[in-house]
């Protein structure tokens, strides 16, 4: 029975001043103990979600040690494990596992003779489709997992609606069981290089991806870029360090190791850009009691409505004086008097 | 002595016309409404189908969507007959939200759905759908969320006192029209049970092993389109059958149209063969909806589709388009101006029907949020 899914934590590498030791010291056992625990939850959390599991990779960092490292984990857990290669060879494939996980290994080789060419019957009939559908309809019970070598290699030789219409059935298949118990799930693990492709099929490739898995990676460190897409849920991505040893297990790194960079100094005292202004950004107690007693020009309350009503004593005590000057005409009567018309 | 007695008994028999007139309550005015006999039921009583009202613009029939504050925002609701369009976000998190609102309120209200999909079982589409809330209790939950607003207003509103004036925009309709969900839980099933729905999953209507010959129209849309033709002819909302029940409206809802697990290749490539597929079946779609009594909601994965002609014809193609733009994985994430929302969401279409002028809203910068029982629509307040 699966467990619960438990989120690794976010890696934060440490900045390393220059030429210093680590900052904190961790004693070698419970480095280790921390990093196991990190290493089981990466790799459960890539399979727990079930589903396509897409993994991007690129010419400078390769994504078929992961994909073997989480065959690996797979068929240590005792699920059926299934891989269409068609990139490399049996042989190739099967290198570096021992024989125990060898022998827990379907391997539907598309490799050697693809087209059927020979006609010995130890192909598969029908290609690549045909070995995707019969994979749709195994009858089986239990988890299984499918590994795809590559998704590239089927994308470049399969129509793409129905490949994402195959990929979408297959990564479904707990579904049409019933009862979909966390045990029973699916996974598909899809290698993918991203330089052969556009932006369409990626985009549609990740749309139906429940888990993606970018592989990049700095200073000869690989890291792995994971975006998890939980139904009904807001979408969670993390960023590990990593790199695979020799027998296709997973070793947690904390980061690259990271070049002497410039510290800002802390002693220096950062200017204050409020000082040294001619007008005044903050308000004493008085000034705000003042502003927030002002009544606004264009609000009618009480006292405007009263002031309005009763004229004041102030409007009494104005008056106008006019002195005449020379110019002026006083003559009231209506100068068009002397018209005759 | 005969004109008195003539008299006598005019009056007698006036008295008795009166009398006879206040008992059978005769008078030249016929009160239409459910006490007149139902002779002729179908011309002299208004069409008034549950759900529906007609729009105080133009008088044409809307149906809700689910959500008030996007009725208020596409002028009143959705007009009978038309298409909407969602324009999905990049994650595709957000749209199945709304796709669910529209299903919600038509079980609410008694309508007909046909659920139709390519990715998920619509048996388990309906069992996602949120669950209504009651007046009282939605109520509650409105006055909650605008007193933690009001509290934060008052202080900023002292400088910008003509604000003040500004109408808010969440919508208070009545509870016939318009209904608010919460999200965090499911739909009752006994209200899944009494609705009637119809389910397209196009996995089950195609088989996959026959091999079809390419023809211009693409064959999970042939399907999609003979079924919902069926549904409509069969149950009546075109008036072909004279219907004795009552009058009902079908919404329609069809999900992640255009994508590939539909058959369609315009997520692929930029030119590709069935270039037209989408739009011929958004044509014949718009031709069956406009002659039968339905609403239609569909999704389509715009960021995906690599032709920016075959966006724009699909929108010209829709009566109303609504484009939803979340803020995860992009820039915006962390920017300040954006800190209180989860995406912005764009009206980008609203259909002239039978009008010279459209009924666009004032507000253009809307945002949404997605709290954790409602999904508001937000004037995006940046003063």
């Amino acid at each position: 029975l699966r467990q619960v899914l438990v989120v690794g934590e976010i890696v934060d590498a440490p900045p390393l001043p220059c030429g210093g030791a680590g900052q904190w010291v961790v004693t070698p056992s419970e480095g280790v103990r921390r990093g196991t625990r990190r290493i089981l939850e990466m790799l459960e959390s890539l399979l727990a979600l079930g589903g396509l599991v897409l993994l991007r990779d690129s010419v400078e960092w390769e994504g078929r040690s992961l994909l073997k490292a989480l065959i690996k984990k797979s068929a240590l857990c005792g699920e059926q494990v299934h891989i269409l290669g068609c990139e490399v060879s049996e042989e190739e494939f099967r290198e570096g596992f021992d024989s125990n996980i060898n022998s827990r290994l379907v391997y539907h080789d598309l490799f050697r003779d693809p087209l059927n060419w020979s006609e010995t019957g130890e192909t598969l009939p029908g290609g690549p489709l045909e070995a995707l559908r019969a994979l749709c309809r195994r009858t089986d019970p239990g988890p299984v997992t499918i590994a795809l070598d590559s998704l590239s290699w089927l994308l470049l030789h399969l129509p793409c609606t129905t490949l994402c219409q195959t990929l979408h059935t297959l990564s479904h298949q707990d579904s049409c069981h019933g009862d979909s118990s966390p045990g029973e799930q699916v996974h598909v693990l899809g290698l993918l290089h991203e330089e052969l492709h556009g932006p369409g099929p990626l985009g549609v490739l990740s749309s139906l991806a429940q888990t993606e898995v970018t592989l990049s990676g700095a200073m000869g460190q690989a890291s792995a870029h994971i975006l998890y897409r939980r139904p009904q849920q807001r979408l969670t991505h993390q960023t590990q360090w990593f790199s695979i040893l020799p027998d296709f297990s997973l070793e947690l790194q904390g980061g690259p190791p990271l070049e002497p960079q410039p510290y800002p100094d802390p002693r220096v005292p950062s200017m204050d850009p409020t000082t040294h202004l001619t007008f005044n950004l903050r308000l004493s107690k008085k000034e705000r009691e003042a502003k927030d007693s002002l009544t606004l020009p264009f609000q009618f309350s009480s006292e405007k409505q009263q002031a309005l009503l009763c004229p004041g004593l102030g409007q009494a005590t104005s008056h106008i004086f006019y002195e005449p000057d020379a110019y002026d005409d006083l003559d009231q009567e209506d100068p068009d008097d002397d018209l005759d018309v | 002595m005969a004109a008195a007695a003539s008299c006598s008994t005019s009056t007698r028999s006036t008295g008795s016309m009166v009398v006879a007139a206040s008992r059978n309550s005769v008078t030249s005015f016929q009160r239409r409404g459910p006490r007149a006999s139902g002779t002729d039921s179908g011309c002299s009583r208004l069409v008034s189908i549950a759900g529906t009202r007609p729009s105080v613009r133009n008088g044409q029939l809307l149906v809700s969507t689910g959500l008030p504050a996007l009725d208020q925002l596409l002028g009143g609701g959705l007009a009978v007959g038309t298409v909407l369009l969602i324009e999905e976000d990049k994650y595709n998190i957000y749209s199945p939200l709304l796709f669910k609102y529209f299903l919600a309120e038509g079980i609410v209200t008694g309508h007909t759905l046909l659920v139709a999909s390519a990715k998920e079982d619509p048996a388990d589409i309906l069992q996602e759908l949120p669950a209504p809330l009651l007046d009282d209790n939605c109520k509650k939950e409105c006055d909650e969320d605008i007193c933690n607003h009001k509290t934060e207003s008052n202080i900023k509103m002292k400088i910008a006192w003509r604000y003040q004036l500004l109408p808010k925009m969440e919508a208070i309709s009545s509870s016939r029209f318009g209904h608010y969900y919460d999200v965090s839980k499911r739909i009752p099933q006994e209200l899944i049970e009494a609705s009637k729905w119809h389910g397209f999953f196009l996995p089950e209507k195609i088989s996959s092993t026959l091999n079809l010959e390419p023809c211009s129209l693409n064959h999970g849309y042939i399907k999609l389109l003979q079924f919902i033709q069926n549904v409509i002819y069969e149950e009546g909302f075109d008036g072909s059958n004279p219907q004795k029940k009552q009058k009902n409206i079908l919404r329609i809802g069809i999900q992640n149209l255009g994508s590939p697990l539909w058959g369609d290749d315009i997520c692929w490539t930029e030119n590709c063969d069935s270039n037209h597929s989408l739009t011929k079946f958004l044509y014949m779609l718009r031709g069956l909806l406009r002659s039968s009594l339905s609403a239609c909601i569909i999704t389509v994965p715009t960021h995906l589709i690599q032709n920016k002609a075959i966006i724009a014809r699909v929108t010209n193609l829709s009566d109303t388009v609504v484009g939803l733009e979340s803020f995860i994985g992009s820039e915006k994430e962390t920017n300040p101006l954006y800190k209180d929302y989860h995406g912005l969401i764009h009206i980008r279409q609203i259909p002239q029907l039978n009008n010279l002028i459209y009924d666009v809203s004032d507000v253009k910068d809307l945002a949404f949020k997605l709290k954790r029982k409602l999904f508001t629509i937000e004037v995006r307040e940046n003063f």
